[in-house]
């Protein structure tokens, strides 16, 4: 495989591992997972547009949309989050509190 | 001929002089009252000629000068009716304005704003006088309007009383309920018979005339304050006394029984209607004589004397009688005013005191006003050959011999004596006795406006009746024979009226004070009527409409069905449902540790 993908993988791997490893901040992992739809994203691109498969074009952007919407989510929730507690540390959320 | 109509115009507009030279240096000066009461005079002058060319010739004129637009099938214009009813009022009218202007130049002499107050007066006068000489329903409508304005604007003229504010939006109120009723005949007229001129909705004569006069015995009831919106008469009287004389006695309370006098081509083929107005009249007249007996402010006395006059005149109307009602109309103006204007003395004099248990022996401190006081009384009452008798005896005599309700004309008979017992109650407890208001004594009616002013009203009140009576042409045969019982029966009540009161108030001279009873509290609360209607319809107006708007459609169905709704189903289940613990570090690291291994090993496996 060529070192483009090479290259996007270890961005992919190097997000994965900032969403899942994270010290004190909730909005770290959300970042992450931004990181890993970007290179996602990019991933799918580089390949289609290489292999001129035209009809999965689409794909990619509906990819987009969708880490659009979840990334709203994630937001939405780290406001709750924060409203309640006033900051986004993760040691807060040990009370399943509603 | 030539000077009928010059002249009536000429009383017209003269009228309107000093209102257009508001902006002048005449309204600033303090001459302005004496110029309107000049005015009002030389119009009263002016207009006499017509009238008295009118009595000898029978002549009446409709005068029709302006074209004022055509709207598809039906032509407005500016046109004046003179006929047997507006020639008779206007004079009498402007008689009657002409002595409460010069009243008011005493009662309203060290008011700040005496200028706009005789301009307010002149513009009801005009209003009044554009709604009686109107030949179409639509300038009638326009002084009927103005007519209303101006007694808002009059009543609330002491704006600072909280009192006066609300008296003066009760009466407009209650008048824009009875304007219901004339839009309502005003738009059957239009649609039905295409005019809007009383010629061609005479001509016409419709046969199924039900709806539009229920409209104008609506408009009636509102503007002459029958049973059912009658309360803003007696709270007119926050206005000035002047104000009560010239709108809530004599004028303004008139136009509705005039517009119904006007329309008796329609009553006099209308069996319902007729019946409708005897028993609304009926009602009223006790009602509103019933609540007269108990009260304590003169003035309040007066304005249900008023009311009860009133329904006397809507009375006469059902029986099929408007020449008579009419007549009634312009004597009742003089003795009416005439009471307004001594109670306005007494008042002054006292220094405004308006509750007669805190007057008393007035009759030697006050002997010009006493006079008057009595003489309106006893015309009031009918007695013989003044100037009552000529028209409410004659009333009396017409219901008692006509075929009619048997119910309504015991009303009105009890009525009558009723009418003769609060007149001794006035006389009782303001004039005789030993005076019971504070020692320091303001009385003084030396004023030569004063004195001038009852004194021709007080000559109306004896000699008018036999005057007018005399002079206007015949148009009903009156009711010659009857028998004796029926004749004597008006006089018989009355006296029966002014004995039982004189020693009912003898007695109560040295009572302790007991409880009101019940049919005391009745009488006094003006029946429960204005205590119930302006509280509970607004209460339950209010109340419905938050519950239905408020309570209902916001906050439960756009708020509460869907949105709230989910989302507190959600919590609920999700506190039941969950048995995680937090951790989420531990969770993610091992994902990760998972996915690692998991990659590493199968990466490696063949």
């Amino acid at each position: 495989m060529s070192l483009v993908y090479m290259n996007i993988m270890t961005a992919f791997m190097v997000a994965l591992a900032g969403l899942l490893m994270y010290r004190s901040h909730l909005m770290s992992s959300l970042l992450c997972l931004e990181g890993i739809m970007l290179s996602l994203f990019v991933m799918a691109s580089l390949t289609i547009l290489n292999s001129h498969f035209t009809l999965a074009s689409m794909m990619p952007i509906i990819l987009l949309v969708f880490a659009a919407c979840e990334a709203a989510l994630g937001l939405s929730l780290l406001v709750k989050v924060s409203n309640t507690y006033g900051t986004d540390y993760v040691q807060n959320l040990n009370l399943l509190q509603c | 001929m030539n000077l009928f109509s010059s002249f009536t115009l000429i009383t017209l507009l003269l009228l309107t002089i000093p209102i257009m030279t508001t902006s002048s240096d005449n309204y600033k000066t303090s001459n302005y009252p004496l110029y309107v009461k000049t005015t009002i005079s030389y119009a009263f002058i002016t207009s006499m000629i017509p009238t008295m060319m009118f009595i000898y010739t029978g002549q009446e004129m409709i005068i029709s000068n302006w074209h004022w637009l055509t709207i598809q099938t039906i032509k407005l214009s500016l046109s004046f009716k003179m006929d047997y009813f507006s020639m008779m009022f206007v004079p009498v009218a402007l008689f009657v304005t002409w002595s409460i202007m010069e009243f008011s130049m005493w009662y309203m002499h060290s008011d700040p704003n005496i200028n706009q107050f005789f301009k307010y007066l002149l513009l009801f006068l005009i209003t009044m006088l554009i709604l009686v000489t109107a030949n179409n329903l639509f300038q009638l409508f326009i002084g009927w309007e103005g007519v209303g304005i101006m007694s808002f604007l009059l009543i609330g003229w002491w704006y600072g009383r909280a009192d006066a504010n609300t008296a003066a939006l009760q009466a407009i109120l209650y008048n824009r309920i009875g304007d219901i009723g004339f839009i309502l005949a005003m738009a059957w007229f239009l649609t039905n018979l295409n005019a809007w001129d009383f010629q061609q909705i005479f001509a016409l004569n419709p046969n199924d005339s039900n709806m539009p006069l229920m409209g104008l015995a609506l408009a009636a009831t509102g503007k002459s304050a029958q049973f059912g919106l009658h309360p803003w008469l007696p709270s007119a009287m926050e206005g000035p006394t002047p104000v009560s004389a010239l709108l809530h006695s004599s004028t303004m309370v008139v136009a509705g029984i005039f517009l119904l006098i006007r329309f008796h081509p329609l009553t006099e083929n209308n069996k319902f209607a007729q019946s409708i107005l005897l028993c609304l009249g009926a009602i009223t007249t006790l009602f509103t004589a019933m609540c007269a007996l108990t009260q304590n402010d003169i003035k309040k006395i007066i304005a249900f004397s008023t009311s009860s006059q009133l329904g006397l005149m809507m009375v006469t109307i059902g029986i099929n009688q408007p020449y008579l009602a009419f007549l009634h109309i312009c004597t009742h103006a003089f003795f009416k005013a005439m009471l307004f204007m001594c109670s306005g003395s007494i008042i002054h004099s006292l220094n405004d005191e308006q509750d007669i248990r805190k007057m008393g022996g007035l009759f030697k401190a006050m002997p010009f006003t006493t006079t008057a006081l009595i003489i309106g009384s006893l015309a009031l009452t009918g007695m013989p050959f003044l100037t009552g008798f000529y028209s409410k005896d004659l009333i009396i005599e017409a219901a008692n011999t006509s075929y009619t309700n048997a119910w309504a004309l015991l009303m009105t008979l009890i009525a009558t004596s009723f009418t003769a017992i609060y007149s001794t109650r006035i006389i009782f407890f303001a004039l005789l006795g030993q005076p019971r208001f504070p020692t320091l004594i303001t009385i003084n009616e030396n004023n030569p406006f004063l004195m001038n002013s009852i004194k021709r009203l007080m000559i109306g009140s004896l000699f008018a009746g036999f005057i007018i009576s005399n002079n206007i042409p015949p148009m009903t045969v009156p009711q010659l024979t009857m028998p004796y019982h029926l004749k004597m029966m008006a006089l018989t009540v009355t006296i029966l009226g002014f004995i039982l009161a004189l020693e009912i108030s003898n007695m109560t001279q040295n009572l302790k004070f007991n409880y009101s009873t019940n049919i005391f509290k009745f009488s006094n609360m003006l029946g429960y009527f204005p205590t119930i209607m302006h509280r509970l319809t607004p209460y339950m107006n209010l109340t419905m409409s938050q519950k239905s708007a408020s309570s209902l459609l916001d906050l439960i169905w756009l708020e509460n069905i869907l949105p709230k709704t989910t989302s507190l189903i959600q919590t609920k289940m999700s506190i039941m449902v969950t048995n995680q613990k937090g951790l989420i570090k531990l969770y993610f690291l091992s994902f990760l540790v998972t996915i690692a291994v998991s990659m590493i090993l199968f990466n490696f496996h063949e």
